[in-house]
C-alpha cells in the first residue's frame, strides 16, 4: 500500500472513529488517576481495578440478564478496591504504591481465578452469555456523511467518558469538594489547618478513581465484545497513569494525553504497511511522556530563576536613591 | 476600659518537662496594637498558640469578652473571632490570591458550584475595606512575600476575626514591604480590629504599638504603654542576667587566623536578602560567638560556609583556599566540622546505626577503608572509643540513633564532628533541645577543642550560652554584622540585647579591627 | 537466648512467618469454597515441587529469575529511589543475550560470556536516562522508569518480529539455540557426580547459574553492606540531606545505585533466554518485574534474605502449577495469597493499630470496673 492510501485511511471517518472507540478505555483511567494525583495519593492499582471491573460486570450480566445491575457491581468493586487501598495507605501506613502493586496482583490473580471456577475457563469468558451496552445512535445526527460515522454509534461508555471529563474538571476547578481535594494534594498542611479532613478527601478521591477504572475496564468487556479475557487492561492502567502526567495533571490535558496513546495505537496498525515499524509508532507517547516530565522540571527551575531576578529587580528599585 | 481578652496565670509546660509559660497574665484592650516581645524561647509564640487554640494551657484561664472560654482547637478561636497569621504560610501555590482567602468556606451558588465572581468580589472587598492591596486573580506561586502575608492576614479577616495575632510578620519582609504592613496595621485598627504583633525587633515596637508585653523565660517582665519605655529600657527586660552555667574557660591563647570570612552575602529563593556583606575572621584557639535571635541570617550564614548553600557572593578562606560554594566535602576535607543547628534533619540518620553515623565525614580514609570495603570491624572499634570518650548512653554501636534521646543524639553529631580535629569547628545551636547534663558536657568538650588550638565559631539564640563560651563577639542583626566585642568578659547581657535587637550599632570603622 | 528472641531480626523474621501464615490460611479458605477436593488442592501446592525432580528443576529455574530481579529491586530500594524498569532491563537482556548466542559467530565459550556481559551491559545502561533525570531535574524515577519498560518491550518486539523470528514461524519466537551454545548443567561434569549428572539432565534443565545467582548474592550483600559505596547508598537512603551533610555525593550515588542495580535485572533476563527458554520469545518476562518487587519487600529489601523469598515466592509458584494440573484449583490462587502476604507485610502501622484497639478494649473494661459505689468519681 502507497503513502497515499494510507493517508487515505487514516484520515477517514472510520479511522477517527476507531481512534475514539480506542481511547474510551484510556480515557477512564486516566480520569481515574489524574484525581488520585490532585488529591496527593498515587493509585497505582488502577490496571487491577480495570480487570476485576471487566471480569465482574460480565459475570453479573451472564448471571442476572441485567446489563445495567452489571454496570453498577463492576462500579461497587472498583470502588471496593480503592476503599481497599484507602484502608492500607490511610489506615495502615502501607505505602501507597506498594499497596497498589499488590492490590493490582490482587485483581489480576483473583479475576482469573473466579474465571476458572466459574466457567472451568482460565482465557476468556466466552462460554457465558453475557451482554453489553447499547450503542447510541444519535437520532439526526446519525445520518449526516462523515460526522454520522464519527459521532454517532458509540457505546454509551465512550460518550460517559468525554462528558466524564467535563464532569471531572467542573468537579475540580468548580465545586468546593473539588477544590479542597486539590489542596488536600498540593499543601496538605494548609488544608488542615482550615479544617479540612485530609484523610475524608483523600478517601474520596480514591474512590472516585476507582469508579472511573472500573467503567474503563467495562468499556473493554461490555461494549464491543462481550468478553472478558485475562488480563484484558493490558497495560491501559499503566498508560492512564502515563496519560496524567503527559497532560501536566490537568483534566483537558489528561483527555489529549490518552487521545494521543490512542492515536499511537490506531496508527500503528495502519503504517505498518509503509515499512515504518508499528512498534516505533506504539512508543511514541511513552517517549513522549518522558520528554514532557524533562520539559516540565525545566520550566520549574527556570520559573524559580525568574521569580530570584524579579525580587532582585524591585529590590533594586526599592533601594534606589529617590525612595530612601 | 474592660480587657478584649485576658489570658490569666498560664501556665504551659511540655510533655518533655520545658516551662514555656509560667504563670502569664496577658491582656490585650480592644482597638490597640499590642506588641509581645521576647527572645526565642521567652514563651510569646507558646502563649499565642495558646490564645489561638492550637495548644491547651496546663492551668489558667482565658476571657474573651468578660465571658470564661475553653478552646480545644482552632476553630473554637476562630469562632471567637480570634486569627492568627504565622510565620510560615499557609497557603495552595497553585490557586489564586482570591481562592486562597476564601479556601474552606468557599461561597457557592444555588446549584452548588463556587461562585466565582463572589470569590472575587469577596476578595477585592476586603482588600479594600482593610487598605491590604492584592492581585485577586493572581497565582499565589507568583507573588511576592508580602502579598502573601497580606493574603494571610485577609484569611483571618474573610472568617470575620476582630483580634490579629501576627507572629514575627516582619521577618519575612523587606523594609519596603514592612512600611506598607505598618499602614495596613493601622488601616485595621481604624477599623475596630485589635492587633496582637509578636516580635523581637524593638524598633519596630516603637514604631507602631500602643502597649508592650515583655517576656522573658516564660514570664511576663511588664507590661508598659510604648512611649513610655525607651528600647534600651526593653531590651534590658528581655535579656536580663539570668542564671547560666559556670564553665571552666582556661585563658585563651589565640593562634593563627584559621577561616576568612569575607563579604558574604546571600539570596533566599524568594528574593530576599538574608545576609549583607558579612566579613570577620577565626583564629586558631580562639571562640567566635555570633548573638542574635534566630532568623537575622545565622542558619544561613552556617551553611553558606559549609558548602550547603550558595553564596551570592564574597568568600570563605580556610588554609589558603577560597571554599565558598564548593560542595560539603571539599569543605570538610579543609578541616571544616560542622554541628549542625537541626540534628534530625542533617545531622543524623536515624534509621541508621550510631557507628554508621559517626563515620559519615571519614568512612572513605583509612583506617577505615580498605581498597573498595569498609572495615566495619576497625569501625566498631573506634567508634566504641568515641561512644565512650563522649559518654553516648547505649549498650552498643549497632542500635539505630532513633533509640537516642535527643541529648545523646547530640552527643554523637559533637562526637564526630569534635574527632575529626577540626582546623575550624561551626557550632549551631549545639546544645539546643537536649539536657542539662549533655548540654554541659557538649559545651565543655567544645571549649576543650578550642583550648587545644581548634578555631570554632558558635552560632547559639541562648544568650547566656554564647556569652560564657565566647572568647570573642559579634552580634548579626538583619543579616548585617552590628558590633564585635573583643572581650566576651567585659560586656552586658544588656550591651548585647541592643546590638543583637537593632537597637544600636556599630560603624564599619570600629568594628574593622576587631572582626 | 532471650537476647535472639527480642531482637529485630527476629521479629521480623517471625512477622513474615505469620502473615504467610495468614496468607495460606486465606488462600485455604477461598480453597474451600470454590473447590471440590480443597485438600487435594492444598496438598498439592505445599507438597508439590518435591514430588518429582523435575518439578523441582522448575521451581529452581524459577527462584533463579526471582532472585535475580529480587536483587535488583533490594538494590534501588535500600537507596529509596522508586526505579521500576527492572522488567525493561530484563527483557532488553534476554533480547541481547540471546542475539549473541545465536548470531555473534565466535566460539562457544566467548559466546555464552559475551551474552552475559551483553546482558548485563544493557540493563546498566537502560537506567542511565531515568537515573539522570532523576539526579539532575528531580524527575520521578517511578515514572520515567513505567515508560521505558514498555519503550524495552516495543524494541524487544520490533527486534523480534523483524529481525529474529524466521519467516514460517508458528509462534512468535526465534530459533532454539542450539545445543553447543547453551550452557551446561550446574551438577559439575565430574567422575563421581556422572549419575546424578545424567539424573539431573534428564528431568531438569538447571544450568550452573545457580552458582552466578549465589554468587550474585554475595556480591550484592558486599556491596550493599560491606563497600564504601554501599554505604554511602544506604545512608543516602536514610537521610539524604544527613548524606550531602556529610560530604556524599548524592547525585553521583542515586545514578550508580539505578544503573548497578540494572546489571542484575539484565543477568536476570539472560537466565530467562539461556537457562530457561533457551530462545528468545514473546511474553518471557511477562510480570516477572513486579514479582522480583514482592520478592524484595518480603526480604525487607535485604540481599541475603531475598534468596530465601526467592526460593518462597517459586515454590508457591511451582506448587501452584503443580495444584493447577492434578486439581480443579487455579495457579491465580498463589497471586492472590501473594497479595494479601505484600499488603499485610508492608503495612507498617497494622500491628500498632491492632494493639490499639485492645489496648482501648482493655481500658474500657478496666474502666468499668473502677467507679466505685453509687458512681463516685475515681481519684487517681
Amino acid at each position: 500500500m502507497s503513502l497515499e492510501t494510507v493517508l487515505h485511511s487514516i484520515f477517514s471517518a472510520f479511522f477517527i472513529a476507531s481512534v475514539i472507540r480506542i481511547s474510551t478505555p484510556i480515557i477512564f483511567p486516566a480520569l481515574g488517576g489524574l484525581v488520585a494525583i490532585q488529591a496527593g495519593v498515587s493509585n497505582m492499582a488502577l490496571e487491577g481495578i480495570m480487570n476485576a471491573a471487566a471480569f465482574t460486570g460480565v459475570i453479573i450480566s451472564a448471571y442476572t440478564g441485567n446489563v445495567w445491575l452489571a454496570v453498577l457491581c463492576g462500579v461497587l468493586v472498583g470502588i471496593l478496591i480503592a476503599s481497599l487501598l484507602a484502608l492500607f495507605h490511610l489506615r495502615f501506613g502501607t505505602d501507597v504504591i506498594l499497596a497498589g502493586l499488590a492490590l493490582n496482583l490482587f485483581c489480576s490473580g483473583i479475576t482469573v481465578f473466579l474465571l476458572y471456577v466459574l466457567t472451568g475457563d482460565k482465557g476468556n469468558s466466552a462460554t457465558l452469555a453475557s451482554l453489553t451496552v447499547p450503542n447510541v445512535k444519535i437520532p439526526w445526527i446519525h445520518n449526516i456523511p462523515f460526522i454520522g460515522e464519527l459521532l454517532s454509534g458509540h457505546p454509551v461508555f465512550t460518550y460517559l467518558a468525554f462528558f466524564l471529563v467535563l464532569v471531572i474538571y467542573v468537579f475540580l476547578y468548580r465545586t468546593r469538594f473539588g477544590t479542597h481535594l486539590r489542596a488536600v494534594g498540593e499543601n496538605p498542611e494548609a488544608a488542615k489547618s482550615l479544617g479540612i479532613d485530609v484523610n475524608f478527601v483523600r478517601l474520596i478521591a480514591l474512590i472516585i478513581s476507582g469508579s472511573l477504572a472500573a467503567l474503563g475496564g467495562m468499556t473493554l468487556s461490555m461494549a464491543y465484545l462481550p468478553l472478558f479475557q485475562k488480563e484484558m487492561a493490558s497495560g491501559r492502567g499503566w498508560i492512564g497513569i502515563a496519560a496524567v502526567h503527559l497532560g501536566a495533571r490537568k483534566p483537558l490535558g489528561v483527555l489529549l494525553a490518552a487521545i494521543l496513546f490512542g492515536l499511537a495505537d490506531a496508527l500503528a496498525n495502519q503504517v505498518g504497511s509503509l515499512k515504518i515499524p508499528s512498534q516505533l509508532v506504539q512508543m511514541i507517547p511513552y517517549v513522549a511522556v518522558v520528554i514532557a516530565l524533562v520539559v516540565y522540571a525545566i520550566q520549574q527551575r527556570r520559573a524559580i530563576l525568574e521569580r530570584v531576578k524579579k525580587y532582585q529587580q524591585t529590590m533594586k528599585e526599592q533601594y534606589s536613591p529617590r525612595t530612601q | 476600659m474592660q480587657p478584649l481578652i485576658e489570658m490569666k496565670n498560664i501556665v504551659k509546660i511540655y510533655p518533655n518537662g520545658v516551662v514555656a509559660n509560667n504563670g502569664v497574665d496577658f491582656s490585650v484592650i480592644k482597638g490597640e496594637i499590642h506588641a509581645l516581645v521576647g527572645e526565642n524561647g521567652a514563651g510569646k509564640t507558646t502563649l499565642m498558640k495558646i490564645l489561638y487554640g492550637m495548644e491547651q494551657p496546663t492551668s489558667g484561664e482565658i476571657v474573651v469578652d468578660g465571658r470564661k472560654v475553653k478552646f480545644h482547637s482552632s476553630h473554637d478561636a476562630i469562632a471567637q473571632k480570634i486569627g492568627m497569621v504565622h510565620q510560615n504560610f499557609m497557603l495552595v501555590p497553585s490557586f489564586t490570591v482570591a481562592e486562597n482567602i476564601v479556601l474552606g468556606n468557599e461561597p457557592v451558588k444555588r446549584n452548588k458550584l463556587i461562585d466565582r465572581e463572589q470569590v472575587l468580589k469577596t476578595a477585592k472587598q476586603l482588600s479594600e475595606q482593610f487598605g491590604l492591596f492584592i492581585y485577586p486573580e493572581a497565582i499565589v506561586d507568583s507573588i511576592n512575600v508580602g502579598m502573601r502575608q497580606r493574603v494571610e492576614i485577609l484569611k483571618t479577616l474573610y472568617r470575620q476575626a476582630e483580634i490579629l495575632i501576627l507572629d514575627e510578620p516582619t521577618s519575612v519582609l523587606t523594609p519596603q514591604e514592612t512600611k506598607d504592613l505598618f499602614q495596613a496595621i493601622h488601616k485595621l485598627v481604624d477599623q475596630g480590629k485589635t492587633v496582637i504583633f509578636i516580635t523581637h525587633k524593638l524598633r519596630e515596637v516603637k514604631e507602631i504599638s500602643d502597649r508592650v508585653t515583655v517576656m522573658r523565660n516564660g514570664r511576663v517582665m511588664g507590661t508598659v504603654m510604648t512611649k513610655d519605655v525607651t528600647r534600651e529600657q526593653m531590651a534590658r527586660m528581655m535579656v536580663g542576667r539570668d542564671v547560666f552555667l559556670k564553665v571552666n574557660k582556661p585563658k585563651m591563647k589565640r593562634g593563627k587566623m584559621c577561616m576568612q570570612v569575607k563579604n558574604i552575602s546571600y539570596v533566599s529563593d524568594t528574593g530576599r536578602q538574608m545576609l549583607k556583606n558579612v566579613s570577620f575572621n577565626l583564629y586558631g584557639g580562639e571562640i567566635l560567638g555570633i548573638a542574635g535571635v534566630e532568623g537575622n541570617g545565622q542558619t544561613e550564614l552556617v551553611e553558606v560556609i559549609t558548602g550547603l548553600r550558595e553564596a551570592a557572593s564574597g568568600e570563605v578562606i580556610v588554609d589558603g583556599k577560597n571554599v565558598v560554594n564548593h560542595t560539603p566535602r571539599e569543605v570538610r576535607m579543609k578541616g571544616v566540622a560542622h554541628i549542625p543547628e537541626d540534628r534530625l534533619t542533617n545531622g543524623v540518620a536515624v534509621d541508621s546505626t550510631i557507628d554508621e553515623n559517626l563515620i559519615v565525614d571519614r568512612y572513605f580514609q583509612r583506617p577505615f577503608k580498605n581498597g573498595l570495603f569498609i572495615n566495619y570491624k576497625i569501625v566498631e572499634k573506634k567508634c566504641g572509643e568515641l561512644i565512650k570518650e563522649f559518654s553516648i548512653l547505649t549498650p552498643s554501636g549497632k542500635l539505630p540513633v532513633k533509640a537516642l534521646s535527643g541529648g545523646n543524639m547530640q552527643k554523637v553529631v559533637v562526637a564526630r564532628e569534635l574527632s575529626s580535629n577540626p582546623y575550624v569547628l561551626i557550632a549551631a545551636q549545639p546544645t539546643r533541645g537536649i539536657d542539662i547534663g549533655a548540654t554541659e558536657f557538649v559545651q565543655d568538650k567544645i571549649v576543650e577543642n578550642r583550648t587545644n588550638g581548634t578555631a570554632v565559631l558558635l552560632v547559639s539564640a541562648d544568650l547566656a550560652e554564647v556569652m560564657s563560651l565566647s572568647d570573642r563577639i559579634i552580634t548579626l542583626y538583619e543579616g548585617q554584622v552590628t558590633g564585635v566585642f573583643p572581650d566576651a568578659a567585659k560586656v552586658t547581657e544588656e550591651e548585647l540585647g541592643c546590638y543583637m535587637l537593632g537597637v544600636k550599632h556599630q560603624t564599619p570603622e570600629e568594628m574593622e579591627q576587631y572582626l | 537466648m532471650k537476647k535472639i528472641l527480642s531482637s529485630k531480626g527476629f521479629r521480623e523474621l517471625l512477622r513474615i512467618v505469620v502473615v504467610l501464615a495468614a496468607g495460606l490460611i486465606l488462600g485455604f479458605i477461598i480453597t474451600l469454597i470454590v473447590s471440590k477436593e480443597p485438600i487435594e488442592a492444598y496438598k498439592a501446592l505445599l507438597t508439590g515441587p518435591l514430588s518429582r525432580l523435575n518439578r523441582i528443576g522448575d521451581w529452581l529455574e524459577e527462584s533463579i529469575t526471582l532472585i535475580l530481579a529480587g536483587l535488583a529491586i533490594s538494590i534501588v530500594f535500600n537507596a529509596k529511589q522508586w526505579y521500576i524498569g527492572v522488567e525493561g532491563q530484563m527483557i532488553l537482556g534476554a533480547l541481547v543475550s540471546g542475539v549473541v548466542a545465536l548470531y555473534i559467530p565466535i566460539p562457544p565459550f566467548w559466546r555464552i560470556l559475551l551474552a552475559f556481559t551483553g546482558g548485563m551491559l544493557v540493563g546498566f545502561l537502560w537506567a542511565v536516562v531515568p537515573a539522570l533525570l532523576k539526579a539532575y531535574l528531580n524527575a520521578s524515577e517511578l515514572v520515567t522508569s513505567l515508560m521505558l519498560n514498555t519503550v524495552a518491550l516495543k524494541i524487544f518486539e520490533y527486534f523480534l518480529k523483524n529481525f529474529i523470528m524466521p519467516e514460517k514461524a508458528r509462534y512468535v519466537s526465534s530459533f532454539t539455540i542450539p545445543p553447543e551454545y547453551r550452557m551446561s548443567s550446574f551438577v559439575p561434569n565430574w567422575p563421581f557426580l556422572q549419575s546424578i549428572r545424567e539424573l539431573w539432565m534428564k528431568q531438569t534443565s538447571v544450568t550452573w547459574i545457580v552458582y552466578l545467582v549465589i554468587l550474585s548474592v554475595i556480591v550484592v550483600y558486599l556491596l550493599l553492606y560491606k563497600t564504601s559505596f554501599g554505604y554511602e547508598l544506604r545512608t543516602m537512603g536514610s537521610n539524604p540531606k544527613f548524606a550531602m551533610y556529610g560530604g556524599i555525593n548524592i547525585k553521583r550515588t542515586m545514578i550508580l545505585s539505578m544503573t548497578i542495580s540494572g546489571i542484575f535485572a539484565g543477568l536476570a533476563g539472560v537466565h530467562l533466554t539461556l537457562g530457561i527458554h533457551n530462545k528468545i520469545i514473546m511474553g518471557m518476562t511477562s510480570g516477572l518485574g513486579f514479582e522480583g518487587i514482592i520478592v524484595s519487600i518480603l526480604a525487607y529489601n535485604n540481599p541475603l534474605g531475598v534468596p530465601f523469598t526467592g526460593l518462597l515466592y517459586g515454590y508457591l509458584k511451582a506448587g501452584a502449577d503443580v495444584m493447577e494440573r492434578t486439581t480443579d484449583v487455579p495457579r491465580e490462587l498463589v497471586s492472590v495469597i501473594q497479595a494479601i502476604v505484600m499488603l499485610l507485610i508492608t503495612a507498617e502501622r497494622l500491628l500498632p493499630a491492632i494493639q490499639k484497639v485492645i489496648a482501648e478494649r482493655k481500658e474500657k473494661s478496666n474502666n468499668r470496673t473502677k467507679v466505685g459505689k453509687k458512681g463516685e468519681p475515681n481519684v487517681t
